[in-house]
């Protein structure tokens, strides 16, 4: 299997090499169209980054096509009459100035769209790819007026809707770009391949994970380190920058660009590429990308050449004045609606499999999760808990008087809570009490109305979820939110995100430091992996998992962030006793062995009065009771409004018996 | 009242269901308990023709139901609560509850039962108004009950009910369900609260990796070596 699919890969690779000369020898003609052709799938790969990997949907791609086409064209253009241009500048130096350009610009469409999720992107993004060809075409004719001075004339910044022509040809000492398609089809395949190799490169590290795990689930996302600002910032800049390079390229071998090659139809069937062959896929979308250009440059013409031909021959007039062409977007909009029906991963998209069920018929082993032991502890974990904190004196979380209100609802009302370092408190009380919303207000994901809370000595009122983790507050979900279609080992590894510092230079090139560092994240995470009791288990995708994995793995990802807090909400839900049993346990090892703190919402009473040391009852936003679990047991409010009387305290194992 | 024979289902190719024989007879409580992973969920999906039998034939009210759509298998007289708290979260909690009773035709009978729902959930009275996807975990899980019992089914479906509420209401959770049995329904209740599930259940199977294991009245279950040791956690 292996072998076969190298002999592929060579034969792939010979063919792509040798590809004008097989076309010259056979008389095809088909370089220039084949060229065009990785054009468009080095577009559809920079599309690839926004959409596939950061799952920003991105309906106006082809504004950046043309800002690095006209970037090329009015740098480049010995022709175009304004006082600003006019200078020939090489075509090696443009292609870098025009990919530069379109980052910058891609960096700045990118900026506002940020706050904006789903539908609403889609349609910004659909109103800035209309935007600059309208742009484009009414900047060819600038006057300035003001009063009766004008300080700009009829300026022509763009070419207006007669575009730039001719643009500048790149000049090699003895290549004939002038007249032979076959310097182009190798220079573009040169530019697509370095493309391609820094794109895998990206996808496969820090920064490619943070791409989908916003994908994925920008809150979890957030809430485990990841900053989606920047993040989502870099896939507009870095998918702008690759259309910046394809966009000067075709300007360069087209001679000419007019403002109508890019308008919206281009964006939507760049889009078109990225989803027939499979968003997220590189393979995918370079076979998406090459069959619809080849299909529309080369089958469509042959067909329609073709049927002529028989209605001539045949005497057929509706034959004989056919035209395929006019019908490409019939076919195109046919082909996608026929891969959604049977592929809708796209045709090299990753299938998305439940796992097998376990064979073991035996009773008691199925349902026992492993036990976890102290011993497997992994040890960087061990000398991270052991490292300096903050003063080393007070709480590790303080909270005072917070406050939050929804609208009418007071969710949150003048609520205190101390958690002691190395301390275990519990936060029950009844359903809609507010304890998620507590929650989320210490990890930023809301902001307070009120109050204060102090993180190891400092405030962190007002920071984001990202810097309150790096801080080292990390969070479970009450319904779990893992990255569904990452594996077990990604999962982990993007909690270690805000602890890595690998930067896009250092992912595309990865000098030995980058090398090492991912190396020791991939360490790291197997033996966290191991820890919880899921290390045979890295490669499969997260939303493959049984429940009570998934509850493991996401306190395996909270734990790779290396918190010195973690707050767990309602942890054991869900789970039979024997897990249930097993995750206590867990949650003792680690604050045992790691002093780490733990801030626990749990309706499971054996499990909250077994692990905590003090106990804080909510009620309608409100704190009704604190106290030891002994106290919180006897409290009549607590027993009135929560535990119900149903509820014995003799049936609780007590902490000493454990 | 409903009767699965020999139902197996797959998942592509990956087996899911074994061969599940039940039944569950009108008026009975009859309660499912198994690992995460066992096939409880899948058994529910697969009564409501959410998943098609590969294998086996279900039947309610003496009708073949597997092959019919979803829509008509619930208009039939099966209600389900989901587990994982599947509620509308874009309507209000009224209009939630409103939906349960989407397919009834008695419109006068639907007043008094949407008062009942809303007296056995006082937290839900105080939140009429307010979205669904705004309630709490805990409150979402009593609104998605609240609507199925408001379709008012000779069968209701309940998956995992107590899950995620406070204790007090978890008890309040099977005084409901033996308050709504006692009124004349018929439920199959799947629960990882295996102790409390055999307590208000007449009868009980133990479901394993797609297999039935164990069936029996629900005390004796209680009293079984196997299932105090695995899913009551005694030791």
């Amino acid at each position: 299997m292996e072998a076969r699919r190298g002999l592929g890969m060579v034969l792939l690779v010979a063919l792509v090499l040798t590809y004008p000369f097989i076309d010259r020898a056979l008389g095809f003609q088909t370089v220039h169209a084949v060229s065009d052709g990785m054009i468009y799938v080095l577009l559809a790969l920079g599309l690839n980054i926004v959409v596939g990997y950061a799952g920003l949907l991105d309906l106006g791609y082809a504004a950046f096509f043309a800002i690095g086409a006209y970037a090329m064209g009015l740098l480049n253009s010995p022709v175009l009459g304004s006082p600003l241009y006019g200078h020939v500048w090489s075509f090696w130096l443009c292609i870098w100035l025009a990919a530069a350009v379109s980052a910058l610009l891609g960096t700045l469409i990118g900026a506002p769209t940020l706050r904006v999720r789903g539908d609403y992107l889609a349609i910004i993004t659909l109103g800035f790819g209309e935007i600059i060809p309208v742009a484009i075409r009414n900047l060819g004719d600038v006057t300035i007026e003001i009063g009766r001075w004008r300080p700009i004339e009829r300026l022509n910044l763009t070419g207006g809707e007669n575009g730039v022509n001719p643009v500048g040809r790149p000049y090699l000492p003895g290549v004939p770009f002038e007249t032979d398609p076959m310097p182009w089809y190798y220079l573009i395949l040169v530019i697509g391949a370095l493309s391609l190799w820094s794109m895998s490169r990206l996808a496969d590290s820090r920064l490619g994970r943070a791409w989908m795990a916003i994908r994925e689930d920008e809150t979890a996302a957030d809430c485990t380190g990841v900053n989606p600002i920047t993040t989502k910032l870099l896939a507009f800049a870095l998918g702008a920058s690759f259309s910046g390079f394809a966009g000067s390229v075709y300007a360069a071998k087209l001679q000419a660009i007019t403002p109508g090659a890019f308008e919206f139809q281009v964006s939507i069937m760049l889009l078109c590429m990225v989803v027939l062959g499979g968003a997220g896929t590189l393979r995918g979308v370079i076979l998406g990308a090459m069959l619809i250009t080849v299909f529309d440059r080369v089958i469509l013409a042959e067909a329609t050449f073709f049927t002529r031909w028989l209605g001539r021959t045949l005497g057929v007039p509706l034959l004989a004045t056919a035209d395929f062409t006019l019908w490409r977007w019939f076919f195109f909009g046919l082909g996608l609606v026929l891969v959604m029906l049977l592929r809708p991963q796209g045709l090299a998209g990753r299938r998305v499999k439940p796992p097998p069920m376990t064979e073991v018929d035996e009773v008691a082993e199925a349902a026992l999760p492993p036990a976890p032991a102290a011993e497997t502890i992994p040890l960087w974990l061990r000398e991270r808990a052991k490292g300096p904190t903050g003063d080393g004196a007070g709480p590790i979380l303080q909270v005072r008087g917070l406050a939050k209100r929804f609208g009418g609802v007071v969710a949150l009302n003048d609520v205190d809570i101390v958690v002691p370092r190395g301390g275990v408190v519990g936060l029950i009380g009844p359903n809609g009490a507010g304890k998620t919303t507590f929650f989320n207000v210490v990890t930023g994901l809301v902001p307070a109305d009120g109050g204060g809370i102090t993180f190891d000595g400092r405030s962190i009122v007002g920071l984001r979820p990202n810097a309150i983790v790096e801080r080292g507050i990390a969070r479970t979900f009450q319904s779990i939110r893992l990255f569904a279609h990452m594996t077990v080992l990604e999962n982990v590894l993007v909690g270690e995100h805000c602890r890595l510092r690998s930067s896009v230079p250092g992912a595309v090139f990865r000098p030995p430091a980058v090398r090492a560092e991912e190396a020791r994240a991939r360490e790291r995470a197997r033996s966290l992996l191991a820890f919880v009791g899921l290390g045979d288990k890295g490669e499969d995708l997260a939303r493959n998992l049984p429940y009570g994995d998934q509850r493991r793995l996401e306190i395996a990802r909270a734990l790779a962030t290396e918190p010195r807090l973690l707050l767990l909400d309602e942890p054991t839900a869900g789970m039979n006793p024997r897990e249930t049993e097993t995750l206590t346990d867990l949650i003792g090892i680690l604050r045992r062995e790691l002093a780490l703190s733990v801030l626990l919402i749990e309706h499971d009473m054996q499990v909250v009065m077994s692990i905590s040391d003090r106990i804080t009852v909510l009620d309608y936003g409100t704190r009704i009771a604190e106290g030891t679990p002994a106290e919180i047991q006897r409290h009549p409010r607590v027993i009135e409004a929560y535990l119900g009387t149903g509820y014995e305290p003799d049936a609780t194992r007590s902490s000493e018996a454990r | 009242m409903l009767a699965l024979a020999d139902v197996h289902t797959h998942y592509g190719s990956i087996r899911a269901l074994r061969g599940i024989s039940l039944t569950v007879e009108s008026r009975e409580i009859v309660t499912l308990i198994g690992a995460n992973g066992a096939g409880k969920t899948t058994t529910l999906r697969t009564i409501l023709g959410a998943v098609r039998p590969s294998r086996g034939t279900v039947t309610f009210k003496g009708q073949r139901v597997d092959g019919l759509a979803t829509d008509r298998i619930v208009r039939l007289g099966i209600a389900h609560s989901p587990e994982g708290r599947r509620i509308f979260p874009r309507m209000t909690v009224m209009e939630n509850l409103e939906m349960g009773a989407f397919a009834r035709v008695d419109r006068d009978a639907i007043a008094p039962d949407l008062e009942r729902v809303l007296t056995l959930f006082p937290r839900l009275r105080e939140r009429v108004a307010q979205k669904g996807g705004t309630l709490s975990g805990g409150e979402q899980q009593m609104l998605a009950i609240g609507r199925a019992l408001m379709a008012r089914p000779s069968l209701l479906l309940l998956d995992e009910p107590s899950m995620g509420l406070s204790p007090i209401l978890v008890d309040a959770i099977f005084k409901i369900v033996q308050e709504v049995n006692r009124q004349g329904t018929t439920i199959l209740l799947v629960e990882q609260n295996a102790r409390m599930a055999l307590r208000v259940a007449h009868r009980g199977y133990v479901i394993q990796t797609g297999r039935i294991v164990l069936q029996d009245a629900a005390a004796e279950l209680l009293r079984s070596d196997l299932v105090r040791k695995t899913y009551l956690g005694e030791k």
